[in-house]
């Protein structure tokens, strides 16, 4: 299967750029063509025989008239016309050449070997001089012939390696497929110089044409592609199939899979390629096809890593709440079933114990709930005025044992604005950062909470600081900290990791950042700024 | 000051037929009277059967929303209403209280906190043993002098700050929303001015907290107002 509808579906947004760049090929196009168009892949028929055999003519004549009013001695001008002979050989083919060195040789026996305007030779060495002169003529216009036909079939396989090389090239560049394919398109476009369009295959089996292309596909086209595609074979001109078609159709296959069919439209009047020229747009077509199924699989390879990341973070989700959940409800059964003991002190510690794993169970299922909030997207901060006494005070309840007997300082400034947010979602915030602190520090530093309002980039901010005197935090979990199930390396058996996703989540939807740091004294410290705004006035009374 | 749970009858309306087992018993060994529905419709027509004197109402009902239940039961009687919700519900909360509950509470909650609101909602509907003073820790408030003492010192409130003092303690041990505060005090108008409060609030406590960072009476319901808390715990640090 081909699932080439991902790119027949960014068909549409071809760029720009890209665009503009196929104006300018056009144009390159379009001046290569005229300098030298022999070198196309088939030739128009501009250089009509007739036109050289008329150039010869003239040459040799002018030459003819020019040396009748020149003191040179027949010998000299015999020279004369073999060099013109062989400069002819340069411009026009070879039956051409035979004919100006026919026609020079007969010129020159006729106008200056002696007897002058008679075909007769005076003598045998005129004769011997004459012969020399046209097989010299003739393997001289051969051999330049040659060695000019050499030249273009090297031009032409440079040309040809050029452009498979720039197509793997496009396809190597990391680009869209589909913008591979439109490079192939332009460079078919160049290398043939023919109009070309590219059908597509889709997922679906459909063929779908490529929007780089020039050449516009009509129905009958759209039926003979889809033709070469179910047959794998070429058709149109010169073929088997469809031999009176004005385009050649080519299915772009490789290793048995068509990933779709190259059409090049061959222009009004011009030469049909040969088998050579065949074979090179059928390599090309292999090329691309090629190319296709290589990043068909580069994708496919890339899915399987992304579904392995995803299965193992599901993996790691599922083994890590599984566990989380399990040990306080093995807890709580344990201690249920323990429950009718008469002995009172081991009834109080297990009263402890059920305490305990609730708490836990209550935490996990609180630090769940706001991920899936998060996640879901259906977390809206209803922002009010709210007092950082409250929400450093909440924040502190609802840690609630774990901050027993820690010191914990809060330094506010006495003329603390309100700040404008969700009080209970700053309120977990605050908790979970706190939580953090008491649980990685050890229990006889203190925690200090700072606030206060400060200037940054230009705006003003209010920042609640959470700072501990811990180890700090280690550099490569710098990287991953916000993220969830990110967790530290001696962290305490239990937790989830969930605690900075949330508090990271939790002020940006309130527009707000959060920085972590370790403190140059040592300890980390973890910065909540949210944007400062000013209330309105509030009713003063001073009775 | 506790009352006698005895002289009350409580209806608890939940679906969930383990919380019902267990706040029975938990009402139960205070000594209240307890009646159930596991409906809204259930509920409603226990209610009209015999008036209790407080309903224990969960939000989250099969049959009828929370809400419903509590806008049908007002157009009956004015019955203390204690509603359950369930954690991240601050909308239905603050929505439970303007229409009409007495206060709330959210699950999972201990025994212990259901009592201390039981109690403070029970209170209300008990004849008032003195209208003239109120005291609550050091403080002491004399409303027919309209003077306030802490530690036996005068405390200078400004009218606004007395305002809010008195609603307090109307509203004893019982939740207000920043809508029904903001009404009393500043009027319809003002009901979306949040600002007003914290401003106030902090003078308040700045007057009459020991510590304005750790209240100990006048308590924020985070996102949805304020508590007065006539009888602080100790154990709440």
């Amino acid at each position: 299967m081909l699932p080439v509808n991902l790119l027949s579906a960014n068909l549409v947004r071809l760029p720009h750029a890209f665009r503009k760049s196929a104006a300018l090929l056009s144009r390159r196009r379009l001046l290569w063509a005229s300098r030298c168009d022999s070198d196309r892949c088939w030739e128009l028929p501009k250089s009509s025989p007739v036109r050289e055999y008329v150039e010869v003519l003239a040459v040799i004549g002018l030459l003819t008239v020019g040396a009748a009013f020149a003191p040179l001695n027949h010998l000299a001008v015999g020279h004369v016309y073999l060099l013109a002979v062989i400069l002819l050989c340069m411009r026009v083919g070879p039956g051409p050449v035979l004919f100006a060195a026919i026609s020079s040789a007969l010129a020159w026996n006729y106008f200056f070997i002696p007897p002058r305007f008679s075909f007769q030779l005076l003598d045998y060495d005129d004769g011997m001089l004459l012969g020399i002169y046209f097989a010299v003529a003739i393997i001289a216009g051969q051999l330049t012939a040659r060695i000019r036909l050499q030249e273009r079939h090297e031009r032409r396989q440079q040309r040809q390696a050029t452009a498979l090389y720039q197509l793997t090239h496009a396809f190597a560049g990391g680009q869209e497929l589909d913008e591979a394919l439109g490079a192939a398109v332009y460079q078919a476009e160049e290398l043939f110089g023919a109009r070309v369009a590219m059908l597509v295959a889709r997922n679906d089996g459909a063929l779908s044409l490529h929007p780089a292309g020039s050449f516009p596909l009509g129905k009958p086209e759209r039926e003979i592609a889809v033709w070469v595609r179910d047959h794998q074979r070429t058709a149109g001109r010169n073929t088997d199939a469809y031999p009176e078609w004005a385009a050649l159709f080519v299915p772009m296959t490789w290793a048995g899979l068509t990933s779709g069919v190259l059409a090049i439209e061959i222009p009004e009047g011009a030469i049909a390629p040969d088998r050579d020229q065949c074979a090179l747009i059928e390599t090309f077509a292999t090329q691309i096809a090629m190319l296709v199924e290589r990043e068909q699989l580069r994708a496919a390879a890339e899915r399987e890593k992304l579904l392995a990341e995803s299965d193992r973070l599901h993996r790691t989700l599922f083994d890590s709440v599984s566990h989380e959940l399990k040990t306080p409800l093995a807890i709580l059964r344990s201690a249920g079933e323990q429950m009718g003991t008469t002995n009172e002190a081991k009834r109080i510690q297990l009263t402890a114990e059920v305490r305990l794993a609730t708490k836990r169970l209550d935490h996990l299922v609180a630090n769940l709930l706001n991920q899936t909030r998060l996640e879901s997207g259906t977390l809206k901060p209803a922002l009010d005025w709210c007092d950082v006494r409250d929400l450093i005070h909440a924040g502190r309840w609802l840690v609630g044992d774990a901050l027993v007997g820690r010191s914990l300082v809060a330094e506010i400034p006495a003329d603390m604005p309100l700040l404008l947010a969700d009080a209970p979602l700053m309120e977990q915030v605050i908790a979970n950062l706190l939580h953090n602190a008491a649980v990685h520090t050890p229990a006889d530093q203190p925690i200090v909470v700072t606030t206060g309002l400060r200037e940054h980039g230009g705006r003003n901010q209010i920042f609640i600081k959470i700072t501990d005197r811990g180890p700090g935090l280690a550099p490569e979990l710098m990287a991953n900290l916000f993220h969830k199930f990110c967790r530290g390396r001696s962290t305490r058996p239990g937790g989830l990791g969930l605690g900075l996703s949330i508090v990271r989540g939790f002020v940006h939807a309130q527009s707000g950042e959060v920085v972590a740091e370790n403190n140059p004294e040592g300890g980390a410290s973890f910065c909540v700024c949210l944007p400062h705004t000013t209330h309105g006035s509030v009713p003063n009374d001073d009775c | 000051m506790t009352a006698d749970p005895a002289r009350f009858k409580l209806l608890v309306i939940d679906d969930e037929i383990q919380i019902r087992r267990l706040l029975r018993l938990t009402l139960e060994e205070a000594g209240y009277g307890v009646r159930e529905a596991d409906s809204g419709q259930r509920g409603l027509a226990e209610c009209r059967r015999e008036i209790p004197d407080a309903i224990i109402l969960d939000l989250g009902l099969p049959d009828l929303a929370g809400i419903e239940v509590l806008a049908r039961l007002r157009t009956e009687s004015a019955v203390p209403v204690l509603v359950l919700s369930i954690f991240g519900q601050e909308g239905s909360k603050i929505a439970a209280l303007d229409a009409g509950a007495d206060d709330y509470l959210t699950k999972p909650f201990s025994g212990g906190e259901l009592l201390a609101r039981l109690r403070a909602l029970l209170r209300r509907v008990k004849p008032a043993v003195s209208t003239n003073t109120f005291n609550f820790g050091s403080i002491e408030v004399d409303f027919t002098r309209r003077h306030v003492a802490k530690k036996g010192i005068p405390v200078k409130l400004t009218t606004m700050e007395y305002a809010l003092l008195q609603l307090f303690i109307a509203h004893r041990d019982k939740a207000l929303t920043h809508r029904q505060m903001l009404r009393e005090l500043w009027g319809p108008k003002a009901e979306e001015h949040t600002h007003y409060l914290r401003t106030y609030m902090l003078r308040l406590r700045r007057k009459l907290e020991d510590q304005v960072d750790n209240p100990k009476f006048f308590q924020t319901e985070s996102g949805i107002g304020y508590r007065f808390v006539s009888e602080p715990r100790d154990a709440t640090a």
